[in-house]
């Protein structure tokens, strides 16, 4: 298995108003493989998908990427690994609003000893046009694709998505998952993406449901759909 | 009802404790420095001016060579023109070991008062009060002995001389000295017992009647009425220069008629008594300058940090908007912690300023002038320029930066729309360009408003430092210059009896200028005579000064110089202060008449050591009427003993030459090292607060980048070398500019306020202290902001993320 999850549990807080908001989490992934985590809001998506991305610290449990457990990484190793292995793709675009389309992207190329070529990658993202624009120059959705651009120009083994069109419309969207689609199948990179939106599980090649801080549900989508087929 | 944002005041204020305590310590410590000087300033002007009318100061005084007769008294006082009372105001002149010297009066009380600053008078004959000032620059204690004319006394008090507030020798010095020369007071059973030779005979005038119309109704009472009021012009003449000249003059002839004499000194042209004066106002506009500059480096300062907020709480602020708040609530909440501050830090600086910092600035005037005691006034100006106007400032400054941002609409707010021009195209930065280096230059651009308040700040601590700084070193370097380029280590100047000149009668005339050609013959083979002769300069814009005219044999050993009759040879710090060429024509007049003289520049001599000229010593006498053998001083490499002492009026030694130079350390050393330190300290706290306020805008940036995998290393080497390299070029621009724009302003001031020349010279070696200094500093400040940007959690990009 490519990356394994084993026990994690993390709660907030302490005392009275400790909660907990992950309860024991064990899931593993192939590499290549797009899994799709759904689950209702406050359920504890977000916290798993940075847990992963080395971002937070679970309290308990083991994560392992190639046989390579995090547990024991400090915080210097925890860069050093999102660097070689992670892109991160968040609701919010997170751009760096100084710095130009292509500048941001860059700024993802920079931390690969071989990362994809910037121009071409633009050219498949569709933004070469506004390279040398600021991003609040830009729709919702170029600002998304440059911020997928600026995640994958380093080729991640793992990219991380946190509901990446939870700001979009669904025609923009659905533009954006068949970008990630496409990116899944060219580089074979592993995929989590978090959503909320039942519809878009049906892209994937696994589906977990999250609630309440347990696993309801982990199966593989014999029904893939490509992202053209999902009806948003 | 009140708005209920404002209930964060105080967490605001909690929540970033460390930026506002050091911008609360800057505040105060500004403020309570501006208004403790002020008020010690004003204070200190207030009892300098009352003295005039508290201690009976003189009017005037003059010396002669011997007693006056009682029936002389009364031809004096009762002259027509210009009735005076006369007071005795002898003194012993004594030198004394280290090149002391000691001018001893009797207890005085009918004129010229004393006002006891420690001790009691004397009581016995062996108890002596001695000038306060001295004490302190000779570390001289009530109690101590001093020795003087053989005799020992005992210092029972330190006292201020009304007519001695600055410690001039002679009223021609160019500058004071109180750490060799000190007035003194003794008991009147003990006064005759020193040596007749060191006598002055110098009485002390007082006009009986100034006519009613005369007197200014702003100004002092010079009449002595009881009971009146003084009120404070800043001369503090009740009557017109004008008028006082007027009578000066008058009374002049009429004691001429009389008696002859070997000084006269109106009031008005002595230098002990007006000298402090002047002092005062031109420290308080530096100062006011200085609060009102650092203040608003502070509003900006306060602007950006306020601008961070708004971005912060972009979409709280929309949706406050759209909810119904006003534009001016939104806006009068964020200048809530500024104004906070300021008023606070006003309060609390007022109070120290009154306590604490009075004192402090109070002792910088104590060291430079002998001043009498101060009661301290309440001084509401003061209170407007540092707590008003300081206020007022950052209302206007913060207020401005809220207005424009307030224009965007509520919609702009929440979706975090804030940059003012949205089409304003990305400024093209070529792809070759190092991907880092262009990451830097975007920070810089992003911040550029920043950066040059940084500049600014920068620049303008440089320039206090760079004064504080050049001081010692200038000094040195002046005084090693004069060393080098004097001429002989003795001038001896010669009074020449005012007989020779002004009598009316040939035989008197002849006689005294015999009595005094013995009087002055030396036979060491080392001095060489000279005419000498001072008029004052003319030059429009420069202050008015004497210039001393040189006539020196055609063949002088000493002066370099082979001069023809119509030959004008100005020194090099007399061309350089009054930006004179070979060529130019110079207008010099007569300082009591009014007759000009017109002259054509004919070579410059290197010679800093005062504003003279030298002319060929027969065609002087010609000009100036003195006759063919005249002469009256000597040039020499060793000390002439064998002239009778009576008919020196001054020796001008390195001593004196340096004089200037050494003056003005001491006057402005303690003032500026005050300032100095509150710079230093304002350039740190800037730097600090601006490279904070740029990490703290961009802090959702570098989280995301630490997400994305970039090491602290790499993180503060984008975000902060931009500032590094920011400062860096700021501290060397502004070690330049700062050091062109001191040379200019003290040249500036030189010219238009005082007498005298040197020049300044930033060296290289204070310019690498500076940038050392500068980039210590800088040092400490990246080394906090390192850490702060390492403490940037990494849940910082994802806030908003929901
Ligand atoms: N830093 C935190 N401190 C305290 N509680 C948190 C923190 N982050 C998340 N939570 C809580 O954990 C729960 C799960 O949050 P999250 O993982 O963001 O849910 P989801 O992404 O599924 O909406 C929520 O109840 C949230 O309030
Ligand atoms: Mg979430």
């Amino acid at each position: 298995m490519f990356l394994e999850l084993n026990q994690i549990k993390k709660s907030f807080g302490s005392g009275e108003t400790k909660v907990e908001v992950l309860k024991g989490i064990d899931f593993s992934l192939e590499k290549g493989e797009f899994c799709v985590l759904l689950g209702p809001s406050g359920s504890g998506k977000s916290t798993l998908l940075n847990i992963i991305g080395g971002i937070d610290n679970a309290d308990s449990g083991v994560i392992s990427i190639n046989g390579d457990s995090m547990a024991d990484m400090k915080e210097k190793q925890l860069t050093m690994y999102r660097r070689k292995h992670l892109g991160y793709i968040f609701q919010r675009y997170n751009l760096i609003p100084n710095l130009t389309i292509r500048e941001n992207i860059e700024v993802g190329s920079y931390l690969s000893d071989n990362p994809l070529d910037v121009d071409e990658l633009m050219e498949i993202l569709g933004i070469s046009n506004h390279k040398n624009k600021y991003p609040n120059q830009l729709s919702g959705g170029q600002q998304q694709r440059t911020a997928i651009g600026r995640a994958i120009v380093k080729n991640p083994d793992i990219l991380l998505c946190d509901e990446p069109t939870g700001a979009l419309d669904s025609k923009t969207s659905l533009e954006i998952l068949k970008l990630i689609e496409k990116i899944n199948k060219t580089y074979q990179n592993t995929i989590v993406m978090v959503t909320h939106n039942d519809v878009i599980k049906d892209m994937a090649d696994r589906i977990i449901k999250l609630k309440d801080g347990t696993i309801r549900k982990n199966y593989v989508n014999e029904n893939k759909l490509s992202a053209e087929e999902l009806d948003l | 009802m009140r708005n209920p944002l404002n209930k964060r005041l105080f967490r605001e204020l909690k929540s970033d404790f460390g930026k506002y305590a050091v911008i609360f310590i800057m505040m105060i410590l500004l403020i309570s420095e501006g208004s403790g000087f002020l008020v010690a300033a004003n204070s200190m002007l207030f009892a300098y001016k009352n003295a005039f009318v508290k201690y009976k100061t003189e009017d005037g005084n003059f010396r002669i060579s011997k007693k006056l007769s009682k029936n002389e008294i009364e031809l004096i006082e009762g002259n027509e023109k210009v009735p005076v009372n006369i007071y005795e105001n002898f003194y012993y002149e004594i030198p004394a070991e280290d090149e002391k010297t000691y001018r001893v009066f009797k207890l005085r009380d009918e004129i010229n008062g004393v006002s006891v600053i420690k001790g009691e008078l004397p009581e016995n004959s062996d108890e002596i009060a001695v000038d306060r000032m001295f004490a302190d620059n000779n570390k001289l204690k009530i109690g101590d002995k001093l020795k003087i004319d053989n005799k020992e006394f005992k210092i029972s008090a330190l006292v201020a001389l009304s007519d001695y507030s600055t410690m001039f020798q002679n009223n021609n010095d160019i500058m004071f000295d109180a750490t060799n020369f000190s007035v003194a007071l003794v008991h009147p059973d003990v006064f005759d017992d020193f040596h007749d030779e060191y006598l002055r005979y110098c009485y002390s005038w007082k006009y009986c009647a100034i006519p009613e119309e005369k007197i200014n109704m702003h100004g002092f009472s010079y009449d002595g009425k009881e009971g009146e009021i003084p009120i404070i012009t800043p001369k503090g003449r009740t009557i017109s220069k004008k008028y006082e000249i007027e009578l000066s003059e008058d009374l002049m002839k009429e004691i001429y008629d009389v008696v002859h004499m070997e000084e006269y000194t109106p009031q008005y042209m002595n230098q002990a008594i007006y000298f402090t004066g002047e002092d005062f106002g031109s420290d308080a506009i530096m100062i006011r300058l200085f609060v009102y500059i650092v203040v608003m480096i502070i509003a900006f300062v306060f602007g950006f940090m306020i601008n961070n907020t708004i971005h912060k709480e972009s979409e709280s602020i929309g949706t406050l908007r759209a909810s119904g708040y006003k534009k001016s609530e939104i806006i009068s909440h964020y200048m809530m912690v500024p104004i906070f501050v300021t008023v606070t830090s006003a309060l609390v600086g007022n109070i120290l300023g009154y306590t604490v910092f009075k004192d402090i600035n109070a002792n910088l005037y104590y060291g430079s002038y002998s001043l009498p005691k101060f009661e301290t006034l309440w001084n509401p100006e003061a209170f407007v320029e540092t707590t008003i106007i300081p206020v007022a400032l950052m209302m206007l400054i913060t207020w401005n930066t809220l207005r424009k941002k307030m224009r965007l609409s509520p919609l702009d707010f929440i979706r975090h729309n804030l940059s003012k021009n949205k089409n304003k195209k990305a400024l093209k930065l070529s792809y070759k360009i190092p991907f880092f280096t262009r990451f830097r230059l975007r920070v810089i651009f992003q911040n550029s408003r920043n950066y040059i308040l940084l500049l600014f700040g920068v620049f303008f601590a440089n320039f206090i430092l760079v004064f504080g700084l050049v001081f010692p070193s200038a000094i040195q370097e002046y005084s090693d210059e004069v060393d080098d380029n004097m001429f002989c280590k003795y001038q001896y100047i010669l009074e020449v009896p005012l007989e020779v000149l002004g009598s009316d009668s040939k035989v008197e005339s002849m006689i005294s200028y015999m009595k005094f050609q013995s009087g002055v013959e030396t036979e060491n083979e080392n001095a060489e005579k000279f005419s000498s002769y001072s008029l004052l300069s003319t030059t429009p814009k420069i202050k008015e000064e004497q210039i001393m005219i040189y006539g020196i044999n055609g063949d002088s050993k000493y002066i370099d110089l082979k001069l023809d009759k119509d030959d004008f040879v100005v020194s090099s710090s007399f061309a350089d202060k009054h930006k004179l060429k070979i060529g130019d024509k110079v207008k010099l007049k007569e300082e009591y008449e009014d007759k000009n003289y017109e002259f054509v520049i004919s070579d410059i001599y290197n010679y800093t050591g005062s504003l003279c000229v030298f002319m060929n010593q027969d065609y002087m006498n010609e000009i100036f009427v003195f006759g063919d053998d005249y002469f009256s001083g000597y040039f020499s490499d060793e000390a002439l003993d064998d002239i009778d002492e009576k008919y020196v009026s001054s020796i001008i030694d390195y001593q004196g030459l340096t004089k200037v130079s050494r003056q003005l350390s001491v006057s402005m050393g303690g003032f500026m090292s005050v300032i100095q330190y509150i710079s230093m300290f304002i350039f740190i706290i800037l730097i600090y607060l601006l490279s904070k306020i740029i990490i703290e805008r961009n802090a959702g940036n570098i989280s995301m980048a630490k997400i994305l995998g970039y090491s602290n290393q790499e993180v503060s080497s984008l975000y902060l070398h931009a500032t590094t390299i920011v400062t860096i070029i700021s501290i060397i621009v502004s070690i330049f500019a700062s050091s062109i724009l001191v040379k200019y302003a003290f040249e500036f001031a030189l010219r238009s306020e005082m007498n005298g020349w040197f020049y300044i010279n930033v060296t290289n070696k204070i310019k690498i202290k500076m940038f050392i200094m500068g980039i210590v500093s800088y040092v400490i400040v990246a080394g906090i902001e390192y850490i702060k940007i390492k403490k940037v959690s990494l849940e910082q990009a994802l806030k908003n993320n929901e």
